[in-house]
């Protein structure tokens, strides 16, 4: 089977305009504060880094992953990246752009629903990776608050999902947040084991890359 | 999900010859969001369908063929499908239909097909702009429509990269192939497949990073600064383009007065279907 697994794309149609405005209203706020941020943090560098980040995304987006019971799902990654850089921001961008792209080209995701994708999958979804890690970090080492980070952001983004869709009166929510949260529960599991794995190759093949090393290196 | 190594064959199709082909990159944009705001507005039948007749006709005009765009919606259905089959079972109304604790409601069922008609016309709005417009033009669009600067250079870089790391992950999947790699298989153990994986998107990752790195560097050698624009390429739109968007839009609000002054005599199409 290959549909399933992380899947929070939510269509055009679903999510009535004037609630789609509210979103897109998030949307705009955060992109304001995310460019403002990569100006100062990652100078000129920001614009060929973060696009090319992005493309490489896309295509880490559609790479299967293995799920027990046969199926499989993809990875998101908007954790990953938040922590990568310490700032949710550089997900809000590099998500931004991968997510426009995906449903103007493929059709998955809407364009109206694009401010609730970016959303979930980027500003609930980095933010609360990127917070986690930083709370557990220094309580029970940085790789498992990594994973309990991308678990955690997986849960939550599927749950805001959910609650859109309730919203949105196209799922009630006895019926939508039991069955969303229940599955991204164990969905979350291996994108937390995918994180950590891919957060272990960064840091021994390109230390400087992970802005915890420079951190420590300016704390010192 | 899409198998995104198909970009290549959609930006092969978006380069072919068509009227719908040749029209400017903007007006094709704003066909597209116009179609899917009507569409994600309309509470009955009768607009998104005639909108959908519209779109297949326009799918003639731009010589693409029925049979791939029906292939290609039917892969786009699946999680939004997913959702609309549960709506008659779980949306209050007249139940309809009853075997022991399933109950199927009028209410549920309107909705269910509003959505689903929805999610056609919309799709085949997104395939038809997709297959007639290649993806650097698609950017262009959106500078040009006035996206803030960064976000605007972001995007053109990334399309411009996109198809380097889609024969990345085909290069990738071809090799596990070669060698017998499959994420459900056997013969290895699970907690080795997933290792494999997350080795392959961390690679994948750094791979991204040091060519943005590459790119950077590649650019500024060529004088790049943080005050330098991208090139934009002065096509102003002509008669045709004109007339095709202006005639759409009159469409549109001719549906409009039809429903409004009409909509009793259409029947179940001018009926409100929606539930929010």
């Amino acid at each position: 089977m290959e549909n399933g697994g992380i899947e929070l794309h939510i269509p055009d149609g679903f999510i009535p305009i004037s609630q789609c405005i509210i979103y897109y209203v998030i949307l705009i706020v955060a992109l304001y504060f995310s460019v403002k941020w990569a100006r100062s943090n990652l100078d000129e560098k920001r614009i060929p880094l973060l696009a090319v980040l992005a493309a490489g995304i896309f295509a880490i987006m559609s790479m299967n992953m293995p799920i027990p019971f046969g199926t499989s799902g993809h990875m998101v990654g908007g954790a990953l990246v938040a922590i990568v850089f310490l700032a949710p921001e550089a997900a809000v961008i590099v998500f931004t752009v991968v997510l426009l792209i995906q449903a103007l080209i493929f059709g998955d995701g809407g364009i109206t629903a694009l401010g609730a994708n970016v959303l979930n999958m980027a500003i609930i979804g980095g933010f609360v990776g990127l917070y986690t890690f930083k709370y557990l970090k220094g309580i029970i080492g940085k790789y498992p608050a990594a994973g309990v980070a991308a678990w955690l952001a997986t849960v939550l983004a599927a749950l805001a999902c959910a609650i859109e869709m309730a919203i949105a009166g196209t799922f009630p929510a006895n019926v939508g947040i039991p069955s969303m949260v229940l599955y991204h529960f164990f969905i979350g599991i291996i994108e937390a084991v995918l994180t950590v794995i891919v957060l272990i190759a960064l840091d021994k093949f390109r230390p400087d890359l992970l802005a915890w090393n420079n951190e420590t290196k300016g704390d010192a | 999900m899409v198998d995104i190594t198909q970009i290549m064959r959609f930006d092969d199709l978006a380069s072919k010859d068509s009227p719908i082909h040749n029209l400017e990159g903007r007006v094709k944009l704003i066909f597209t969001l116009l179609i899917i705001l009507v569409c994600v507005m309309s509470k009955e039948l009768f607009i998104p369908l005639t909108l959908e007749i519209i779109l297949l006709i326009i799918l003639k005009i731009a010589k693409l063929s029925y049979w791939d765009s029906a292939k290609r919606l039917l892969m786009l259905l699946p999680f939004g499908g997913a959702i609309i089959i549960f709506q008659p079972f779980i949306q209050p109304g007249n139940i309809i239909w009853s075997y022991s604790w399933i109950n199927v409601t009028d209410g549920g069922l309107n909705w269910a097909i509003l959505l689903l008609v929805r999610m056609i016309v919309c799709l085949t709005a997104i395939i038809i702009y997709s297959s007639t417009t290649p993806l650097q033009e698609m950017a262009s669009s959106f500078r040009k429509l006035k996206m803030p600067r960064d976000l605007a250079m972001i995007l053109s870089i990334m399309v411009r990269f996109l198809f380097l790391f889609v024969d990345e992950l085909a290069a990738i999947r071809k090799s596990q192939k070669s060698r017998n790699f499959t994420i459900h298989g056997k013969n290895t153990p699970y907690k080795w497949r997933v290792k494999q994986v997350g080795y392959t998107i961390g690679m994948m990752f750094l791979k991204a990073y040091e060519q943005g790195e590459r790119v950077h560097k590649s650019m500024v050698s060529r004088g790049f600064s943080d005050t330098s624009e991208m090139f934009n390429e002065k096509k102003s739109p002509e008669k045709s383009d004109y007339l095709f968007i202006i005639t759409i839009i009159i469409i549109v609000i001719i549906l409009e007065i039809i429903l409004f002054k009409y909509g009793g005599q259409l029947g179940y199409f001018g009926q409100n279907l929606s539930i929010n």
